[in-house]
């Protein structure tokens, strides 16, 4: 894949959040509607087609810790919003922005964790569990070996302590396990096609009316091959 | 060399036993005394250039002086001489070698290197190899015991196998107690030739074997693991018991996938995709090899809870909803039958309280009722074959006359209640035979009485709720498997 070989030969570790969904929507993944800019004039433009309200993000390789380094800015809802966020970014004194990533601002209900990593035994496996800043606190994540069969998706998600979290829920629709599973399967056939995806995370994978979509990724490379 | 069929190892006609010792501190003496002591119907040919006969039996040099051709072969020479030993195997055409040998791969690099010459030598002849470093193999109907640790175990529909010699036999050993009998047992070893996978894979395919149990601490990157197994476990329950369930750790990861992944999270999951399942204490790998071996599956997670007293009911209905066990309520239909035989301040609901009566309560009419309810699809029943009158025959009180007589009537009654118990054990098995549910009985202790309730009846019964609880939920685990499966 384009992507990733390229990424390779710039010698970059990982793939920049904006490369990391356009690998996943290459399988089908739900992501964020997005757009990297580098002025502020084109994030302006890049908000309005996109609509508001928008997240602006620090952009780039080498930027995985995001709001560690204070680089989003939220719920930015018309265009002085998306003016005044761009000046911050780019003058950040944490970090050097050059790239500046517009997008789709989603609310989302509930905060899933759907990730890949290589095992010496099994090979590729593919986590799931819960997301967001639970992901760490909780540890309520479950492993399943690629290839998934669909069974074995559906199987994963009865798996975790929090499985409630995936039914109806204050008035929210249940989350679309259909959809979920087609992510669960796809993203463990990521792993099997590109041996130099190391790893994969998908945190938060937010869930919209039901639906779930991918609104961090972060793709890590094998680069000692 | 998927799906070898292991027939001759588990069914040999004759063993020769290479290292035979007529010195009894010696595994070579020991196994061969285990394998006479336990009247294996085949024949067994000591191996030993000096003896003529230890224990009675004829020695051969070699196994080439043996007349007639040799199914299993079993080592307990010293490592550095076992290389050339297989090549005299070879030539006599023996397909399959038991190496008891230890100080292979698990002592290090140069037996690793030792392992691999016995295992490439023995390819070449086609024969298949048990261990290294194996404590043998086990055999119901042989009668085979050619194992290291005297160890007779019960017969029975369970089959094992061990990466860890000591775990099995131990267990072998323990269900003697439980009154848990086995069909085949292999102690894997170090697995240098045939491995986890391969034993799953006969004893899949094995008529006699109904429940299959395993000790891993490891597996070598098979891709049979998940394929092939899920179609055992399509045929019949895999237990898996794993040792070393610590994370392997220390690994630097760039992402959460990566740090929270460890060895026993993956293992987990690969275990599920297989359709294996997994207890996590010994206790529970005994407790489903009983209970799989005896009773029909539950078609479903529904629980019927039938009680002599409140506690130990409330007891049993935290412990099932705590393991996602549904104990649904009881229609008013039930209710009114129940009505018709229970005191009025029975408790009118599921759990089933009978409540506490000394006498004639009507225990197996109240089952029947539940056992025939459509709302569940398995019960638990609690205090069917009470033991709280624990009575020593001598009352040990002489006087007063009035205190002494009414003990003694107590004694008799009790006694005339061993007939009443007797009928109710054999209604509780006609039952789940009946119904083709599954009747768990608790009966508060841990005595001898449980293993009794199992052989006379065929009943399985646990001296905790728990305990039965946690076996119900593999139960179910399992349906469901069976139920989705693809």
């Amino acid at each position: 894949m384009k992507i990733i070989e390229q990424a390779i030969q710039r010698g970059q570790k990982t793939l920049s959040e904006y490369e990391s969904k356009l690998l996943l929507s290459e399988y089908g993944i739900p992501v964020t509607a997005e757009k990297t800019v580098t002025k502020e004039d084109d994030a302006v433009k890049a908000a309005a087609k996109i609509g508001y309200p928008v997240v602006l993000k620090g952009s780039g390789a080498d930027i995985s810790h995001k709001t560690e380094l204070d680089m989003i800015s939220l719920d930015l809802k018309n265009e002085s919003d998306v003016r005044q966020a761009f000046q911050k970014l780019t003058s950040n004194p944490k970090a050097k922005v050059k790239e500046v990533l517009v997008q789709q601002m989603v609310k989302g209900d509930r905060e899933l964790v759907v990730g890949l990593n290589r095992d010496p035994q099994f090979g590729p496996c593919v986590m799931f569990g819960l997301g967001g800043i639970f992901t760490e606190i909780l540890q309520d994540v479950t492993f399943r070996v690629a290839p998934l069969t669909r069974w074995d998706a559906m199987d994963a998600m009865e798996d975790i302590r929090g499985k409630k979290i995936l039914d109806a829920f204050r008035g929210k629709p249940p989350v679309d396990r259909e959809i979920l599973a087609d992510i669960l399967i796809a993203v463990g056939k990521i792993g099997l096609d590109h041996d130099s995806v190391n790893e994969i995370d998908i945190n938060p994978l937010k869930i919209l009316n039901g639906n779930p979509i991918a609104v961090d990724a972060l793709v890590v490379l094998t680069t000692d091959k | 060399m998927a799906n070898q069929n292991l027939d001759i190892l588990f069914n040999p006609k004759n063993i020769a036993l290479i290292g035979a010792s007529a010195n009894p501190s010696k595994w070579g003496y020991l196994i061969l005394l285990n394998i006479l002591k336990g009247n294996y119907r085949g024949l067994i040919h000591p191996i030993n250039p000096k003896e003529k006969t230890i224990l009675g039996i004829q020695c051969y040099p070699t196994i080439n002086d043996i007349p007639g051709s040799v199914d299993v072969a079993m080592i307990t020479t010293p490592a550095k001489v076992v290389p050339p030993l297989i090549d005299e195997c070879g030539k006599k055409g023996v397909p399959f070698i038991i190496v008891v040998t230890s100080d292979f791969s698990e002592t290090g690099h140069e037996g690793a290197k030792l392992e691999r010459e016995v295992v490439a030598r023995a390819k070449k002849y086609g024969i298949r190899i048990v261990g290294p470093n194996t404590m043998g193999i086990f055999s119901a109907k042989p009668t085979l015991h050619a194992l290291m640790p005297p160890v007779m175990p019960l017969h029975g529909p369970v089959s094992m196998f061990s990466q860890s010699g000591n775990v099995g036999v131990q267990m072998l050993a323990w269900g003697f107690d439980e009154g848990v009998g086995f069909e085949k047992f292999v102690s894997s070893g170090n697995e240098g030739d045939l491995n986890c996978v391969d034993y799953v894979e006969y004893f899949g395919q094995d008529k006699d074997t109904k429940v299959i149990l395993a000790y891993l601490e490891g597996i070598d990157p098979d891709i049979r693991f998940k394929a092939s197994i899920k179609e055992v476990s399509k045929k019949k329950p895999i237990f898996v018991f794993k040792g070393g369930r610590t994370n392997v750790g220390g690994k630097a990861a760039a992402s959460h996938s990566g740090s929270m992944a460890g060895e026993s999270r993956i293992f987990k999951g690969a275990l599920r995709q297989a359709g294996m399942l997994e207890v996590l204490t010994s206790q529970a790998l005994m407790d489903c090899a009983k209970t799989f071996s005896h009773y029909p599956l539950p078609k479903g997670n529904r629980i019927g809870i039938l009680t002599r007293g409140g506690g130990w009911g409330v007891i049993t209905a935290d412990s099932c909803e705590e393991n996602d066990l549904v104990v649904p309520p009881l229609p008013d239909e039930l209710i009114k039958k129940y009505d018709k035989i229970l005191p009025k301040y029975w408790s009118r609901g599921n759990p089933v309280d009978m409540v506490a009566a000394i006498a004639n309560d009507p225990f197996l009419e109240c089952l029947e009722i539940l056992a025939n309810w459509d709302g569940i699809d398995a019960i638990l029943a609690l205090g069917a074959a009470e033991r709280g009158f624990k009575f020593p025959h001598d009352p040990g009180v002489k006087e007063p006359k009035e205190l002494v007589d009414t003990l003694h009537s107590i004694l008799q009654f009790i006694e005339s209640k061993k007939n009443d118990r007797s009928n109710t054990l054999e209604g509780i098995r006609s039952l789940v035979d009946s119904s083709g549910k599954p009747i768990i009985m608790v009966s508060i202790g841990t005595d001898a009485s449980h293993k009794s309730y199992l052989e006379e009846y065929g009943i399985v019964s646990f001296p905790t709720p728990e305990r039965a609880v946690r076996v119900l939920t593999q139960m179910c685990n399992y349906q469901k498997f069976l139920n989705s499966r693809e």
